[in-house]
């Protein structure tokens, strides 16, 4: 029927003629096609569209003035308004004009045509109400009914159509564009989701709202959900995401396994960021009504909590796998994402956010667990054997550099062993005392740091055991310094784990320092002091000249000893063993130069000399720099 | 989805379970008898369990949603004990044969994940026929007049319900179905995405595409032995309440599969414990009554044993040859018939709304049981 198309489109913008409309001129006879109609004057007009007398806003009026008079009216129904007589017929036309088409075109036609849909929605759900004992009534909701269904189903369609079809428009152009454009580029960077190109938006509420007046809510509903889930799938596979089996990922081998977190990392990042704001987003702008807060929030979790489940299937997964050091940070990361997810999902039930909790709930186990083995390999490493030269043991330097790197992850390893002490202590246990130190207020506070300290009393420990293994008290010292060295300098060069350890635990390891220090002076240097001691030289108020030359020789000997054993002991820290360097010349040249000034000439006998004072005062400060080197000492060349 | 009212007595920490067996009373300290005497309890245990559900699998609750989850709750049950049995005899289990026969079991446990997982989907399948039954229901609405529009309503929603429960191998078929059935709307197919599950069922996305459920039901039995004599001398007997978990497990496992619709169905699995477990007779039983019932219901394509889906399928089948056989206007005696049918609808209907939630919470709670015994015993190894 072509007069209606025309009928419907000058209708919304001219007053329309009755009448005496010449321009659409048609056959008489086909006005019998149109719907019963009482007006005898039918016959004289022209148009088929115009048998009714009426235009499509005059006969939406009288169908608006039919509603009415259902509501108010007491007297049973018994016969349809004539204006109202062909309504449904007019709306069965205009279905077809719309199906052939389609909705999103123009803005005004989809608005008259979404409005009739709306009338003869409401006019059937009245009359449904009414008890109906009037066969020519009836006979019109019967009609009414069947149009309405035809016309919803219509905009079931065409709302499936306009969720659908923006999508693969802006992937063909993306395709487009892909080819040209540099490899390098991620597509999804120039891509807004939902991708619903904005003109279709006002359409899909218009849509929406009707089918919901209509009574098809749970059609709507259905469509809506199918076609996000569809974009949402296509989504995650362009971007990477595959199912993934929970057996088969306790197969992958670790350095693979990596990979496939960073790439979920990344995926559950871009649906905290984007994807699901954006989802949560077009729900409120398709379904605005403040009465269908209901509707959005069921259709939102539905959603996101088919898209969330597969991602805390993963972390599930591979969480099962089994406990290793280097996996500590990827858990951690994959804990941190999980807990920029959940903001996202705040619209939706709260099982989804219990959900993503109990899985932060698993990596938090196993970090704790994981953490744990540092402790046990501390406690395990029990080498018989010392580090030669007393250098920095590896020990200390692995747990050193994990516990920095941990540090990174400060808060999040703090949340996680407060949420493992929790769990451990039983809400009806009393809280245990706690060691607790004075001035540390973040020791008080933060549960990893109490883990912090316990490995570093494990280390502590662990060293003072190892450096016993050294017979040697000097290199003891020497082993103790370089070790303590090392965690005073790992602890001061990060401020996360200095706030951490506290002001006075550092405090307490700078003294322990200064007195393994002042130790190895003592017992490397306090007998080479003692043996320039002025005391016993004198015998009869005489200086003895034997007892010089033994004492040169002791000197001699023992300096001797000093360089050749210590030139080949190690200090790390170039700044220690600068310090080292010169508190040894500091004690020990000033000594010796009053020393060798004073006696020098006593056996200064022209002959042998050399036997007896071999050292010059510049020669001692060479042999001290040479202390310490790793290297062994080149002996036996004296410089001048 | 996660039981949270579970938490409270099932979600104990290894802790809270050392302390509440301190001050239990039926641990005694003769370590010998405790030990046969715990193993007995559990195999008492699972036994009365199945002895129950065997009662209760009467004509028209055998794999009811009601049933399927006291089955249900029967293995978190289990578990339970299980886990118990093990903690309490930890020191052994690292040593052989308990490595290899409790790493066994738990490799099995995982597998069990991915059925979980499958069900998902499944149970959100069932779903989308609960929403077209609702449409169903809501257009022939009892109350109300039912006019030409209404039926046309219902025999879509229906036709949709009835492609979407042909079985999956039937898939391939159901597209020409639908785009028959489509004979109003739009000519232009490239655009009709029709509500068809089987669009719906391609958005199932809890497993691979490869992954089959039948083919993980068998690698969860391959190899399922009972226990040596040798390594349940070695073991003090542990080997047995494992050999009891993991029958238990599998049963469990194969019996959603049975149930729920899953990607590539097939309950091909063997399945056999010797008599002299007295748990064996129970499930034993139970067992061939499923395969008897899968016999008889398969014949038909039938996508899930569940009963409720039973119910839909010949509530709907009736509905839909009812709205064929009516013609305008309606006399009284359909009418009134249409109103019976509605009814009987609306009464599978409630019970599937109201168990199916509760269901999917409790299959997950399986699911993170499993989890959470795994990763217990990670955890402790270390």
């Amino acid at each position: 029927m072509e007069k209606p198309v025309d009928h419907a489109t000058e209708s919304s913008e001219t007053i329309p003629h009755k009448s005496n409309d010449l321009e659409n001129t048609n056959h008489p006879d086909e006005s019998e096609h149109q719907s019963q109609n009482n007006n005898p004057t039918e016959t004289a007009t022209t148009p088929e569209s115009e048998s009714s007398q009426l235009s499509l806003p005059q006969v939406m009026e009288a169908v608006d003035d039919f509603i009415q008079s259902l509501s108010s009216s007491t007297d049973p129904l018994q016969e349809i308004p004539p204006a109202v007589e062909p309504f449904p017929e007019t709306v069965d036309s205009l279905v077809s004009k719309m199906e052939s088409s389609g909705l999103g075109r123009d803005e005004s036609e989809d608005s008259a045509f979404i409005d009739a849909v709306n009338r003869i929605s409401i006019s059937v759900i009245r009359l449904r109400e009414l008890n109906l004992d009037s066969t020519p009534v009836s006979s019109w909701l019967n009609r009414a009914s069947s149009v309405q269904h035809r016309a919803v189903s219509l905009l079931d369609e065409e709302f499936r159509h306009l969720l659908d079809r923006s999508n693969k428009k802006k992937n063909g152009d993306e395709h487009n564009n892909h080819d040209e454009s540099d490899n390098n580029n991620p597509p999804q960077e120039e891509k807004t989701f939902p991708d619903i190109p904005p003109e279709s938006i006002p359409t899909l509420k218009k849509i929406a709202g009707a089918m919901i007046s209509a009574g098809y809510e749970t059609e709507c509903c259905m469509s809506y959900e199918t076609s996000r889930r569809h974009a949402f799938k296509e989504e995650l596979s362009e971007i990477g995401f595959e199912g993934i089996n929970v057996d088969d990922v306790q197969r992958i081998p670790w350095e693979s396994l990596q990979g496939e977190i960073a790439s979920w990392i990344s995926i559950v990042r871009r649906c905290s960021s984007v994807l699901f704001p954006g989802e949560l987003s077009l729900c409120r702008t398709v379904f605005p009504e403040q009465d269908h807060a209901s509707l959005r929030k069921g259709l939102f979790t539905g959603l996101v909590s088919a898209v969330t489940i597969r991602f805390l299937d993963f972390s599930g997964a591979v969480v099962l796998t089994k406990r290793s050091s280097e996996k500590l940070f990827k858990f951690l990361d994959m804990y941190e994402t999980l807990r920029e997810l959940i903001p996202a999902v705040e619209e939706s039930d709260s099982d989804l956010i219990q959900e993503i909790k109990l899985s932060q709930t698993r990596l938090g186990e196993a970090a704790v667990t994981i953490f744990g083995e540092l402790e046990n390999s501390i406690k395990t490493d029990i080498g018989r054997t010392p580090v030669p030269s007393g250098a920095v043991h590896p020990l200390t330097r692995y747990t050193m550099n994990y516990l920095k790197y941990a540090c990174e992850y400060k808060d999040t390893l703090n949340q996680v062993f407060q949420h493992y002490e929790k769990a451990e202590t039983d809400e009806t246990e009393p809280e245990p005392e706690r060691h607790q130190r004075e001035d540390d207020e973040e020791y008080k506070t933060s549960a990893f740091a109490r883990q912090m300290i316990r490995v570093m009393e494990l280390l502590d420990a662990n060293l003072e055991v190892k450096s016993g293994l050294y017979r040697d008290p000097s290199l003891r010292s020497i082993f103790l310094m370089n070790n303590g060295r090392y965690i005073l300098q790992k602890i001061k060069g990060s401020i996360e784990i200095r706030d951490l350890m506290g002001q006075a635990w550092t405090r307490k390891r700078s003294t322990e320092l200064r007195q393994y220090h002042k130790s190895y002076q003592r017992e490397t240097w306090g007998k080479v002091l003692q043996c320039m001691n002025q005391e016993g030289l004198q015998v009869n108020g005489k200086i003895s000249k034997t007892a010089l030359k033994e004492r040169f020789k002791i000197f001699n000997n023992m300096f001797d000893e000093i360089h050749k054993t210590q030139s080949t002991w190690i200090v790390n820290d170039e700044q220690m063993q600068s310090e080292l360097r010169v508190s040894i010349a500091a004690l020990v040249i000033p000594a010796y130069r009053s020393f060798f000034g004073r006696y020098k000439q006593h056996i200064d006998s022209g002959r042998h000399t050399d036997k007896y004072v071999k050292y010059q005062p510049e020669d001692i400060e060479s042999v001290i720099d040479d202390l310490f080197d790793g290297n062994p000492a080149s002996m036996g060349r004296k410089r001048t | 989805m996660p039981a949270t009212e579970f938490q409270g007595s099932f979600g104990r920490s290894l802790l809270t379970l050392r302390r509440d067996q301190t001050d239990s009373n039926h641990h005694h300290h003769q370590p010998q008898n405790t030990m046969e005497a715990e193993l007995d309890s559990f195999q008492r245990q699972v036994a009365e369990k199945f002895i129950d559900l065997n009662a209760s699998a009467g004509d028209n609750n055998l794999l009811s949603l009601d049933w399927i989850s006291k089955l249900l709750d029967s293995f978190l049950c289990c578990q339970e004990e299980f886990r118990a049995i093990i903690f309490n005899h930890r020191s052994q289990i690292s040593a052989p044969p308990m490595d290899r026969i409790l790493s066994d079991y738990f490799e099995r446990s995982i597998k069990a994940l991915d059925v979980c997982n499958a069900i998902r989907d499944g149970i959100e399948q069932i779903r989308q026929w609960q929403k077209l039954s609702d449409i169903v229901i809501s257009a022939l609405d009892s109350h109300r007049p039912v006019g030409e529009g209404q039926l046309r309503r219902a025999k879509k929603a229906l036709i949709d319900l009835a492609i979407g429960m042909l079985d999956e191998k039937d898939h391939s078929s159901t597209t020409s179905l639908a785009h028959r059935n489509r004979s109003f709307g739009r000519a232009k197919d490239n655009h009709s995405h029709h509500r068809s599950f089987g669009h719906f069922r391609s958005l199932s996305w809890s497993v691979s595409r490869s992954w089959s459920a039948s083919k993980q039901l068998q690698a969860l039995a391959n190899n399922l032995n009972t226990p040596k004599p040798n390594d349940v001398a070695a073991s003090n007997g542990l080997a047995v309440p494992v050999y009891t978990m993991t029958s238990v497990l599998l049963f469990v496992m194969w019996v959603l599969v049975a149930a729920i619709p899953c990607q590539d169905r097939g309950l091909q699995v063997n399945f056999s414990v010797p008599r002299h477990y007295q748990w064996a007779v129970p499930v034993m039983s139970l067992h061939d009554k499923i395969v008897e019932e899968s016999k008889r219901r398969d014949r038909k394509n039938c996508c899930g044993l569940l009963k409720e889906i039973d119910r839909i399928e010949k509530s709907s089948k009736v509905m839909n040859e009812l709205v064929d056989s009516i013609q305008f206007p309606l006399s009284e005696e359909k009418e009134s018939e249409v109103k019976q049918r509605v009814v009987e609808l609306v009464e599978v209907h409630e019970g599937l709304k109201k168990g199916l939630d509760p269901f999917e919470r409790k299959v997950r709670e399986v699911f993170h049981r499993i989890v959470r015994s795994r990763t217990e015993s990670l955890d402790s190894l270390c």
